[in-house]
């Protein structure tokens, strides 16, 4: 490649910055830069001239008004990183009160506290195993016995540490002295791990996720790759990207370039060894070759030109600092540079092994604390570039230590600004040999390997987060190259244009100097798609919203050329796994008056993804189809945690004696009995008025009545009209007193109390229960009492008319539950009685599972012919997970 | 409270900010321009301490919209840019500098020339370091221009001397553009940076004055001057100068060894090797060799067939004469583990022959004899050529093979 015979003017300076820096929203506008003599006249008579930027550039517009999702999205739940809200100290007046001096503060109390709750195994096991004797949690008051003097009770404790969680935030809270003196007590020996070097690596963990939060550098270069067909080839190419929960399995998919790509057969998949942060890809000789960066492992993968054939794994290497960078070279197979964060860099080739070019935990040009180093591969396959955060230095391979030149300095070099640090460097051989792009957080550079430490090309990129992700799509000469840009946190995604050369006429007719053509370009985010997307539930738009907006991961793309129309495919992958596609199409005609479709369908409201196609309505068809099974998979795999839908199986032998869970073998005498008469009546078409022996049954509840007839003094009204009797019905109810109902209380009271005598439930069950129909008598305003021409399935003690089935009350269909907690049927399993409370905690629990599905009625019906004995209550065909109705 | 009413003011700023901004970045140019009319209230109450301030963003946001805008004409970016002169002092010679730029691009080049000419009288107080830069720059593109301006009348005199006319008037205008030219073109051209251009025109201006000391002392400094960055074409334009000059071998020479020290990959190298080989002496051979063997370790010259086809020439030259292994020996030595993958695969060979024959006739010559005649390229190579009856091919493959002991010798 020539040297361009001009270059655009420039000065040099050398030294530290001199610019103040800052983030400037709109440094890289209105601004040409320098100009140069070029352009196509010569014959003109004036000079012509063109600028470093703003020169024309192609025109690209976007298919469709969003990213389209690629892959459905694979099983499982997706875990978000931590968000500032989690790790951040959040209280109004303290958050104040610190903002000012430090900036954020982090939640170390919470968090420590976390891992106590988490973790009390860890933290306490062994200490508690020994202490759990002697401290008692509960309520009552500690009665002092021989045998137990050596417990205390620690129930104010937990009140005064609850207490203080209340009062968090307060700036005059005084801890509590029992407190005080409780941690003075044992703060030396209560804890497994001593609690300072437990505080030191929970806070050095806490900022590590914080400064992982602010900037996160162990994604630079993306894990996600696109492996191109083969030239001439089918329009079959290969993706590359990670997947998993834990983002640890390695995919290989095929993928097939049409209007929207398509994904063709299943993936070829492995499972590695750690959560995939990188995944470069490179070609050399028609093979691909891929590399893998996880923290502590890399590996390198071979995929034959060819699509469909198999991908080998060649070689995996293990580091013992977390690796923070692995790129493939272009020039030679097999052969990869690595670097690590203890400032190690290597040469890596699958046949002779690892290669050390430098080892110095010092940064280049400067002091700076981050340890991330980069290297690439440049024009000469044995020289390489290694970067810090300060410049890039290129090495030679075969004499390291001697054979180096600075290529890019944070300086007055380069015009930097105070504050810049490289964020990116990537070789841009595909487009030009000798070119290198260094992405700071302020600005992109373009460099000539040629003409070090000056850059050929500048601009002020206005991202809102540092672009950790670039791909360069190459051009023929002539044309402009593509390089995108891209942001994790803010998955910004920008489009560059720029031209290594044009042809210069100051220069003699050859080429001229490197320019920036056409304006940048913002590309569609993968949360953009979210006002596009039908509307959803609250707590599904909620899960849609974190999942579309998760930081993203890697960036790939491709330019596709089908004859006179060409378009380009961008792939984006976000944390969560997900690969998002959106398509761009070459518009060959400048027009002077571009059409406003794009600012209208960008409008916040409209969704044209999923109304009327507008330009290619089959592409629109199979974007909003993509969506659909999308959105359909996502909600599929993301249902609920797993942990709700899951009831706790705990076991009951500790609980139970083995005689206690054992029922009679079969049936009693005094069931079958009973179903003998059932059927009896069943095929008789009759009734059964008493069951026999009458002394075992239990009374109907009087509440019945009231529950069933007393729900509504519109359905008695109703009933009492459709009798024909509404005028009695409306005196009854008007001249019912006051006095009167008192008076029916009363006595049926009296008449439950005698009932209760008699009966074997609990006292506890019954009170509550009437307490209950009381309340809801009263709030009733009507009288519950019935004309006597209402309907007899109501009546209850009165003979209901023959054929009618056998009544069902509800409450009665509560009651072998209520009996199997109550103290007396617990006393009389020889449950010791400091159990019995622990056993009612335990089945209280079932009260909070998830609704059970209703049972059949049958059951119900058998249920009602059970007598509350106690030999039959643990019966084997007793429903044993039954709910209390009502706690206790 | 005022405090309060800033930072809602601040805030609202931001927003409109970042709307233009989102405009701009999907080349909505309309809408960037109606939020950039509420923008210019920020003027108004301008608290801000940021070091690019809202006058500054106003002046780039519309220089940008006023570029791409279907309704916008030249007229009213001037007006524009005039106004946009006035808002800053600080920016004032950073806007001229601007609009002068985009004049030229237009093909105003008279409006431009004005332009600079008003903003050299330009004064402001003390002038501030980047502000001087920004000066010098301005009388460096006025001088590029009056340059222009001469070559245009030194065109016209030579069209009517040919015509037999001769115009004083004519040649007093050109000799007064190149003095403005000569002036501004050598003060820029002090400061250290990238003036190629500049250095170009003050050479082009002081040659034909016949100053041609004066010119070999501008190019020597600007190739050597350490205070300037390693700027190969400061030494391709000298060498280009001593050509003209007809100087002798050894000093074209001397320049291309400078040249091929700082980028061995230069295009040039050609010509350094071609002068090499010519040579008598056996020093200069085999620096062309190595000038050889280190281009051709870059990637951009993989497929460089004028190249290939030097170095193959040499080899067997080398070969033939059986003079010298030792050279090529020496070579190969820190190549050889990585050629034969970079340059000599299969894959490669494969690729040449169908795209290129003399490119891979050069590379099969050069395998044949540095990897023997089992080499891959060279045995596909070879195979082909005769499977096409190319005589060339053939007399390759007789070459090679009576050749074979050489190989040995080269890698033992």
């Amino acid at each position: 490649m020539e040297f361009p015979a001009a270059l655009f003017p420039s000065y040099f300076g050398a030294g530290p910055p001199q610019e103040e820096g800052g983030p400037a929203p709109v440094a890289g506008w209105g601004e040409h830069g320098q100009v140069l003599e070029g352009g196509p006249g010569r014959r003109q008579v004036q000079p012509a001239f063109v600028p470093r930027r703003g020169a024309m550039g192609e025109r690209w517009e976007a298919a469709d008004a969003a990213a389209v999702p690629v892959l459905l999205p694979s099983a499982g739940c997706w875990i978000p990183s931590p968000a500032p809200q989690d790790i951040l100290y959040r209280s109004g007046l303290y958050g104040k009160l610190r903002a000012g001096k430090s900036g954020a503060t982090l939640d170390f109390a919470k968090q420590l506290g976390h891992f106590f709750v988490d973790h009390p195994e860890d933290a306490f096991g062994s200490l508690g195993h020994l202490l759990h004797k002697n401290f008692y949690l509960g309520n009552s008051k500690l009665k002092v016995i021989v045998s137990r003097n050596s417990t205390i009770r620690m129930t104010a404790l937990v009140e005064d540490i609850d207490r203080l969680e209340a009062r968090r935030g307060c700036p005059r809270q005084h801890l509590a002295s029992r407190l005080r003196w409780f941690s003075h007590l044992c703060r030396d020996w209560l804890f497994e791990v001593p609690l300072g070097v437990l505080a030191d690596c929970l806070h050095e963990e806490l900022m590590q996720q914080w400064s992982n939060l602010l900037f996160d550098d162990s994604l630079t270069g993306g894990a996600l790759a696109w492996l191109p067909p083969e030239d001439g080839g089918t329009d079959v190419g290969c993706l590359v990207h990670p997947g998993g929960q834990a983002m640890n399995h390695l995919y290989f998919q095929d993928v097939v370039l049409e209007e929207l790509p398509r994904t063709r057969g299943s993936p070829a998949q492995f499972e590695l060894n750690g959560r995939i942060q990188q995944v470069a890809a490179a070609r050399v000789d028609g093979q691909d070759f891929v590399g893998v960066r996880s923290d502590y492992h890399c590996g390198v993968w071979r995929v034959p030109g060819k699509r469909g054939a198999a991908p080998t794994a060649l070689q995996v290497i293990c580091t013992d600092v977390p690796a923070c960078c692995l790129t493939v070279s272009p020039h030679l197979p097999g052969e990869l540079s690595v670097c690590t964060q203890s400032g190690t860099v290597y040469l890596w080739n699958v046949e002779t092994g690892l290669q050390q070019l430098r080892h110095d935990p010092q940064t280049m040009f400067f002091r700076d604390h981050s340890p991330w180093r980069w290297s690439d591969f440049t024009a000469h396959p044995r020289v390489l570039s290694c970067a810090d955060r300060t410049g890039l230095q290129c090495l030679d391979a075969r004499a390291p230590k001697r054979c180096h030149f600075d290529l890019f300095k944070v300086g007055e070099e380069a015009g930097c600004q105070q504050g810049e640090r490289v964020v990116l460097p990537m070789y841009l051989g595909r487009a030009h040999p000798s070119q290198y792009l260094v992405t700071t957080q302020f600005s992109m550079y373009v460099l000539d390997e040629r003409l070090p430490l000056v850059p050929v090309l500048k601009w002020a990129h206005m991202m809102k987060a540092p672009p950790l992700f670039a791909h360069l799509m190459p051009e023929k000469p002539g044309r402009s190259h593509k390089v995108l840009l891209g942001a994790s946190r803010t998955q910004e995604l920008l489009l560059l244009q720029y031209r290594d050369s044009f042809w210069g006429v100051s220069s003699g007719g050859s080429q001229s100097a490197c320019q920036l053509a056409g304006t940048p370009q913002k590309l569609h985010s993968i949360a953009g798609c979210l006002q596009h997307l039908p509307t959803q539930l609250p707590h599904r738009h909620h899960l849609l919203q974190q999942r579309l907006t998760a930081p993203a991961a890697g960036l790939a793309a491709t330019l596709q050329e089908d004859g006179p129309h060409k378009s380009m495919l961008i792939f984006q992958l976000s944390e969560a796994g997900d690969v998002f596609c959106q398509r761009l199409t070459h518009k060959a005609v400048q027009l002077p008056a571009p059409p406003l479709r794009d600012e209208a369908t960008t409008a916040p409201g409209s969704s044209p993804l999923f109304e009327a196609p507008a330009s290619s309505p089959q592409g629109l068809g199979t974007a909003a189809l993509q969506y659909r099974r999308w959105l359909r998979a996502l909600s599929r795999a993301c249902r609920e945690p797993p942990q709700h839908t899951w009831t706790p199986g705990l076991s009951q032998r500790r609980l139970f004696t083995r005689r206690d869970l054992e029922g009679p073998a079969g049936p009693s005498t005094l069931q079958r009995e009973m179903r003998q008469r059932l059927r009896q009546a069943m095929a008789e078409g009759g009734r059964i008025q008493h069951w026999e022996p009458l002394a075992l049954q239990p009374p109907p509840l009087p509440q019945t009545l009231e529950l069933a007839g007393g729900l509504d003094t519109l359905s008695a009204r109703l009933t009492a009209a459709w009798a024909g009797d509404w005028e009695q019905w409306w005196e009854e109810r008007t001249s019912f007193s006051v006095a009167q109902r008192q008076r029916a209380l009363r006595e049926r009271r009296r008449r439950q109390k005698r009932a209760q005598g008699r009966r074997s439930l609990s006292a506890s069950f019954t009170s509550s229960l009437t307490y209950q129909s009381e309340l809801s008598e009263l709030s009733d305003t009507g009288p519950s009492l019935l004309s006597p021409g209402c309907p007899p399935i109501l009546s209850q003690e009165g003979s209901p008319p023959a054929g009618s089935p056998p009544v069902r009350s509800p409450a009665t269909s509560a009651a072998p539950d209520e009996t199997l907690l109550s103290s007396q049927s617990l006393r009389c399993r020889g449950i010791p009685k400091e159990r019995r409370k622990t056993l009612r905690d335990y089945l209280s629990v079932w009260a909070e599972g998830p609704p059970e599905p209703p049972e059949p009625p049958g059951s119900q019906a058998s249920q009602l012919c059970i007598p509350s004995s106690q030999s039959q209550l643990s019966s084997a065909s007793q429903p044993r997970r039954k709910r209390p109705r009502m706690g206790f | 409270s005022s405090n309060e009413h800033k930072l809602n003011f601040k805030k609202s700023k931001d927003a409109c900010l970042s709307y233009i901004q989102d405009a701009l970045l999907q080349k909505q140019w309309k809408r960037a321009a109606e939020f950039l009319t509420c923008y210019v209230e920020s003027l108004d109450k301008d608290y801000s301490r940021e070091h690019i301030g809202p006058s500054e963003m106003i002046w780039r946001i519309g220089t940008e919209i006023l570029w791409h805008h279907s309704q916008s004409s030249m007229k009213e970016f001037n007006c524009f840019m005039e106004q946009m002169k006035t808002l800053g002092v600080k920016r004032y010679l950073k806007v001229c500098l601007e609009h002068v730029f985009h004049l030229l691009c237009n093909g105003q080049i008279d409006e431009a020339y004005q332009n600079l000419s008003l903003a050299e009288s330009w004064r402001f107080g003390e002038q501030t370091a980047i502000q001087d830069k920004e000066m010098k720059l301005i009388q460096a593109y006025r001088g590029l221009l009056d340059y222009y301006s001469w070559a245009k009348q030194k065109n016209i005199l030579f069209e009517n001397s040919e015509d037999g006319f001769s115009d004083l008037a004519v040649e007093q205008e050109m000799h007064g553009y190149f003095r403005k030219a000569a002036v501004n073109l050598k003060e820029i051209i002090k400061v250290p940076g990238v003036w190629d251009i500049f250095v170009k025109c003050y050479v082009d201006l002081l040659e034909f004055y016949g100053d041609h000391n004066e010119a070999r002392q501008v190019l020597n400094e600007y190739a050597y001057n350490s205070k300037f960055p390693a700027n190969p074409n400061a030494h391709v334009y000298l060498y280009q100068f001593l050509k003209r000059q007809g100087e002798s071998k050894k000093s074209l020479i001397s320049a291309l060894k400078i040249l091929h020290d700082i980028v061995p990959s230069h295009e040039l190298m050609i010509d350094f090797n071609t002068m090499l080989q010519k040579s008598k002496k056996r020093k200069k051979r085999r620096l062309g060799l190595e000038v050889i063997f280190a281009a051709l370790d870059y990637a951009g010259w993989k497929e460089n067939a004028k190249a290939w086809s030097c170095l193959a020439r040499q080899v067997k030259q080398i070969v033939i004469s059986e003079k010298h292994l030792d050279w090529i020996k020496q070579e190969w030595n820190s190549r050889k583990d990585w050629w034969p993958a970079f340059h000599f695969s299969r894959y490669l060979a494969k690729r040449n022959w169908q795209e290129n024959k003399s490119l891979s006739y050069g590379k099969a010559l050069v395998a044949g004899i540095l990897l023997g005649k089992g080499c891959k390229y060279f045995k596909y190579v070879s195979h082909q050529g005769c499977k096409a009856q190319l005589k060339r091919f053939r007399m390759l493959k007789k070459f090679v093979n009576r050749h074979n002991p050489v190989y040995l010798r080269i890698s033992g």
